[in-house]
């Protein structure tokens, strides 16, 4: 059983003068069970529509979502998800021992395992030392903390995640970064949105890009950095004293590996030369990678 | 039932911790202290005019409470943004709505409780100091309380009904108290156009004043104050189709309001 499938999926917003804004057009996607998969896109592409869709918030035009086989327009099909909205806000006149009380309550754990868990969470987002403050005295990257920490309370199977890095620091991404590689390894589903390239390329099995409500590519990230691959860049010295960088083209590789062999020179560093998952994504979005897309 | 218990706790936390609501509630105690030194300067009614007072002075604190309370619910954990984040959880929007509504519930059944307790000492303070030729009847006092709480809670039923469709504070505020000054006075204007005076009214106008009749809430049948005062039989007849006219009033007021809600585009 997938852990999360959409099925055409479309949604369209009335605006001003009845002008109709088709925010999300026929999405299809299945992510698997235990893969992290990144969902990303420009400013108004549709992924926060994508993810307030498929968890009940947003009531699509068309087509379904499923989390693990159930509807998601039914609020029990979010038992197992662990939901983290994009710049969350939680009620400021509750600490975040509190609010995380009322969570595991709403998920129905039991009260020894909401305060265990409790603990867990807040020392995972270092957040211990502000637990019994109220909210409104956090930081934006406390706030931020606290949406993830409520969001692995239950240990849920599925985690959404819509722009977890966003208002965090170099250190606070760091973090959220090693708590989705922690998701990971304990086989853990994760489906988050950024705008942020390079956060995919580092966390991600999978990725998707979306633009103005289109799901343009859906791809493994080794593939897409395989397929990105145009060549290396070779240094070489000649007895010791000069050096030289050529850059050999992929296909070229091997035969200039047997002329390295056959002369006296010798190879100080091989480089691969590729386009990144930044180049991909604006290829994508720019339309101009026709051969990307599926 | 979870769900609606746990928005119940988060509801009634937030009015335990707004200063705006502690000070309402100081004032409103304050205004009850006072009841027995102003009761005095009724002469020969002090015991009457004690219970007129001290019923007003809990209705106000109920008004204000309930306008207050259920105008900024929905709206505000709307813009503030509250929402994505309680919405996520598995707790559907009726549920929330429900919930809402039995925090703020919750309130108003615990500071009438308060207020009618103290209410029960300022004007036994003041019969004791100067009895009156009649008794206090105790219960008259009680069930005017309670119905006067009656109505507080489909105030905020109505409250919350605007707060739902609203984006901001002005629809729900000055919306609810439109409602209630209609509400109460629309069984005296119906009366009045029904009587000899409506003769001369077109039958459109009547027509019309006697749909809106029907369709405002009748807050007037809540009002026992002149029972309490003066100690007459209570009508337990009325009083059941009165309670009868909240739960079915107040049932229909939720269902919109959940229904409007869960239309609702959230930001």
């Amino acid at each position: 059983m997938n852990a999360l499938d959409i099925q055409n999926l479309s949604r369209v917003y009335k605006g001003k003068k009845g002008r109709e804004v088709q925010a999300l057009s026929g999405l299809n996607l299945t992510i698997g069970q235990g893969e992290v998969f990144g969902f990303l896109g420009p400013n108004g592409a549709g992924k926060s529509t994508t993810i307030k869709t498929v968890t009940g918030q947003i009531r699509p035009t068309e087509g379904m979502a499923y989390v693990f086989g159930t509807p998601v327009a039914e609020a029990s099909g979010r038992m197992r998800i662990g939901y983290l909205p994009e710049n969350p806000s939680f009620y400021d006149f509750m600490t975040a021992r509190e609010y995380l009380l009322l969570v595991g309550r709403t998920f129905r754990m039991p009260e020894d395992r909401i305060a265990a868990e409790t603990v867990r969470v807040l020392n995972l987002l270092e957040l211990e030392e502000a637990a019994d403050r109220p909210m409104r005295g956090y930081s934006k990257g406390m706030v931020q903390r606290l949406g993830l920490a409520q969001a692995l309370l239950h240990d849920p199977d599925l985690y959404i995640l819509d722009e977890p890095m966003s208002g965090l620091d170099p250190l606070g991404r760091a973090l959220v970064k090693r708590v989705i590689k922690e998701l990971k390894e304990k086989g853990k589903t994760v489906f988050f949105s950024t705008h942020i390239i390079n956060d995919v390329e580092v966390i991600c099995d999978r990725l998707g890009v979306i633009n103005k409500g289109r799901l343009l590519a859906v791809d493994s990230v080794a593939n897409v950095l395989e397929r990105g691959a145009e060549g290396y860049l070779i240094q070489i010295s000649h007895h010791g004293t000069t050096t030289e960088e050529v850059f050999i083209p992929k296909d070229r590789l091997k035969a200039f590996m047997a002329e390295m062999v056959a002369s006296d020179a010798s190879i100080e560093r091989i480089e691969p030369m590729r386009k990144d998952l930044e180049e991909f994504f604006l290829g994508l979005v720019r339309g101009g990678d026709d051969a990307a897309r599926q | 039932m979870t769900a609606i218990a746990n928005l119940l706790y988060v509801t009634l936390k937030s009015a335990l911790r707004d200063r705006i609501l502690h000070a309402m509630f100081g004032v409103s105690l304050v205004l009850l202290l006072l009841v027995p030194s102003l009761s005095v300067f009724s002469m020969r009614q002090v015991q009457e005019l004690s219970i007129t007072l001290s019923l007003s002075a809990v209705s106000v604190a109920l008004l204000l409470l309930a306008t207050l309370l259920g105008a900024s619910s929905i709206w505000r954990d709307v813009e503030r943004r509250y929402t994505s984040s309680i919405l996520g959880l598995p707790i559907s929007r009726g549920t929330y709505v429900l919930g809402k509504y039995a925090g703020i519930a919750s309130v108003l059944v615990a500071s009438a409780f308060l207020l009618g307790v103290a209410s029960t000492l300022v004007i036994a303070l003041s019969a004791g100091a100067h009895p009156s030729d009649m008794p206090v009847r105790w219960p008259n006092v009680w069930t005017a309380v309670v119905f006067d709480t009656l109505k507080y809670l489909l105030l905020a039923a109505l409250a919350m009904l605007f707060s739902s469709l609203s984006t901001s504070f002005f629809l729900p505020f000055f919306g609810t108290i439109s409602i209630y000054l209609a509400g109460s006075a629309s069984q005296d204007v119906y009366e009045y156009i029904t009587g000899p005076y409506g003769k001369t009214l077109s039958p459109v106008f009547r027509w019309l004043a006697h749909v809106v009749y029907y369709i405002i809430p009748n807050f007037s049948a809540f009002n026992l104050k002149v029972l309490a005062v003066y100690g007459l039989l209570l009508p337990w007849n009325g009083l059941l189709y009165t309670f009868c006219y909240f739960l079915v009033y107040t049932a229909l007021v939720l269902v919109i309001c959940v229904w409007i809600f869960s239309r609702r585009e959230l930001p």
